[in-house]
């Protein structure tokens, strides 16, 4: 059984609903992230397990016991602020212990597991400091230690790494996982970063619109996303209007498909598009196009290709020293590589389509 | 270079000019209190400046002086009453006005924050009038009351900006951490105002300590408080006993100001 599940949760803010009938379940130890744009709902989906905000519909179960009513105070749940609320009137130590004193534990234990929380996080030396006196990275150490310290049976963290330079941020990603594997908690962050989602957690899922719109594995979402928007949201895609005909796509090769018949989209991942000069009595079905525009990255080469549409066709290749590639102005034909790895999905009205 | 001797000498002038200009203002602000405290060692039984000597005869005159010492004993005893009414009332008021959404909250606000705008006497008047109509007696409760509705707007001001600077998220982490709603405000809420508590503690009781506009109407006729002896004082008697007291409040005050520079800090009241 899931240690914590959300069951059809919804909430509106007056008019305005921001979560949809959001269904998720996370198993015990592993992280899950909460993916999406600014206003999908997904922070209100963190506090609502925390139990700030009171969801309208939906349960909320943690190890099988629905804590939907139960309030804040009560519910075994670290919650990581994205500014890490952090108590400035109290020492580093303080801020760590506070939880422990709320429930009464006695000093001489509340000293020693206050002691090895910090250690924990590696900040022995600062006990007597104060909040103000810390970098943004040591603050969220000690939110982290905050929490972890009661042992709670779920953390969850709103953007933690928001708050944070670039190069702190990547850093901190990696000591921040590897912690939660030392202690094995169950985890659910918040992020609109889809990096951060790749490299954080066992599942992701994608928000959008107060919606669950995917949830599975990264790679999973990556290599099958179920809608364009999830397909543009976790890495990049081209994504191609078609149709659907007797069970297959036809543009350009034939790819087998289980969508209905109808208007359709075809996903495509730009690794997954090859490109040749165009060459006399080359018969193979293809996109014929023209280059207009390579970026060299050293490992790899990408081209955006125009091809007759809106937005234009990227591909990315390998590129070596010596092999000759396409420039701009260049007459190409872009296929696919691995039909199976392309997606057709039924085309939505107002579906985000390039 | 004339331009460049221009540009300094429009300087200098500049400097002196604001020398001068800070030196008068401090010299308006500070000498007032130096002229009391001059006058008050004045051996002679009238008041002249320069003193003519020195003697701490009116000092002794202030501590034998029954009626003195008894309105000082009224003063404090009201001051000090004003002070924790208005921190009891105020800060729940405030609580209200900046955390609360409830309907009518803005009509609430303005009538808490009315009587600023209302000359002392006014309140004064109007305290006399009501207690009047429901028979209550001119007295120290009568006094306390009106004090209280004359001094309550300024702590509800500085409670509020105060609260309004406050994280709520802090009270959200408390939340999340075990406490319940009254440990939070005691462990979180109170520690941080306190500052603001205190600043708004010693100006209420200051203001309730000398205020007359209020009191010369809702004060008991036989225990007056300290400024309104002080009014009817002056009226027959103009010896340098009315400059000694004032330099005690002085003294007071300035001892009061040094203790909250030494634990709190000046700068941290305002805020």
């Amino acid at each position: 059984m899931s240690h914590l599940v959300i069951d059809n949760v919804s909430k509106s803010f007056g008019e305005l609903p921001v979560l949809r009938g959001c269904s998720l379940s996370v198993e015990k130890g592993s992280v899950l992230t909460l993916l999406g744009p600014s206003g999908c709902g997904k922070t209100t989906l963190l506090r609502t397990i925390a139990g700030f905000i009171t969801p309208d519909a939906g349960r909320i179960v943690v190890q099988g016991n629905d804590i939907s009513d139960m309030p804040p105070n009560r519910r075994e749940v670290g919650y990581v602020f994205q500014n890490y609320a952090l108590f400035p009137h109290l020492t580093i130590a303080a801020n760590v212990a506070y939880g422990l004193k709320v429930r009464r534990t006695s000093r001489a234990e509340v000293a020693r597991r206050v002691e090895d929380a910090l250690r924990l996080v590696d900040l022995s030396t600062f006990a007597d400091r104060y909040p103000a006196q810390l970098s943004g990275g040591q603050q969220q150490r000690v939110a982290i230690a905050r929490s972890l310290v009661l042992e709670p049976s779920v953390l969850l963290l709103d953007e933690p790494f928001n708050a944070l330079d670039a190069r702190l941020r990547l850093t901190m990603q990696i000591e921040l996982r590897k912690l939660i594997q030392r202690v094995g908690i169950t985890s659910i962050f918040v992020t609109h970063d889809q990096m951060e989602a790749m490299t954080l957690s066992d599942t992701v899922a994608v928000m959008h619109k107060g919606v669950v719109e995917q949830f599975g594995s990264p790679l999973d979402i990556y290599d099958r996303p179920r809608t364009a928007y999830v397909a543009n949201f976790i890495g990049r895609a081209n994504v191609i209007p078609g149709e659907v005909a007797n069970g297959h796509f036809d543009d350009p090769a034939r790819i087998a498909t289980q969508a209905p018949a109808g208007p359709a989209v075809l996903v495509v991942r730009p690794e997954n598009v090859t490109v040749e000069p165009a060459t006399a009595g080359d018969a193979a079905p293809g996109w014929p196009g023209t280059v207009t525009f390579t970026t060299a990255l050293g490992p790899t080469v990408e081209y955006e290709i125009d091809c007759g549409w809106p937005e234009p066709l990227r591909a990315i290749a390998p590129r070596s020293p010596g092999r000759p590639q396409a420039g701009p102005g260049d007459r190409v034909v872009a296929r696919i590589a691995d039909p199976a790895a392309a997606v057709v999905l039924r085309r939505q009205d107002g579906a985000h389509v390039h | 270079m004339r331009l460049a001797s221009g540009v300094v000498w429009a300087d200098r002038i500049g400097m002196a000019a604001l020398a001068i200009v800070t030196g008068f203002s401090i010299l308006l602000l500070v000498a007032p209190s130096l002229i009391v405290l001059a006058v008050s060692i004045e051996p002679r039984g009238y008041i002249s400046f320069p003193p003519s000597g020195f003697s701490l005869r009116w000092y002794e005159a202030v501590f034998a002086n029954r009626q003195l010492t008894d309105s000082v004993l009224v003063s404090l005893r009201v001051a000090f009453s004003v002070m924790l009414v208005c921190l009891a009332l105020g800060v729940p008021a405030a609580f209200a006005s900046v955390r609360g959404a409830f309907a009518g909250k803005g009509a609430l606000n303005a009538f808490l924050l009315s009587p600023q705008m209302m000359p002392g006497m006014v309140i004064g008047i109007a305290s006399l009038f009501f207690g009047a109509y429901f028979a209550f007696r001119a007295s120290d409760a009568m006094l306390i009351l009106s004090l209280s509705v004359f001094c309550l707007p300024f702590v509800i001001r500085i409670a509020m900006a105060r609260l309004a600077g406050l994280d709520p998220r802090l009270d959200e982490a408390s939340a999340n951490l075990g406490a319940g709603k009254l440990e939070t405000f005691a462990r979180v809420t109170v520690p941080q105002l306190a500052p603001a508590l205190l600043a708004a503690g010693a100006f209420t009781f200051i203001e309730a300590f000398d205020n007359v506009t209020v009191a010369l109407f809702t004060s008991d006729v036989r225990a007056r408080p300290l400024p309104v002896e002080l009014y009817y004082l002056v009226q027959f008697d103009s010896s340098p006993v009315i400059a000694a007291i004032s330099s005690l409040e002085i003294g007071l005050s300035f001892l009061a100001m040094l203790l909250i520079a030494r634990t709190v800090g000046l700068d941290r009241l305002g805020r």
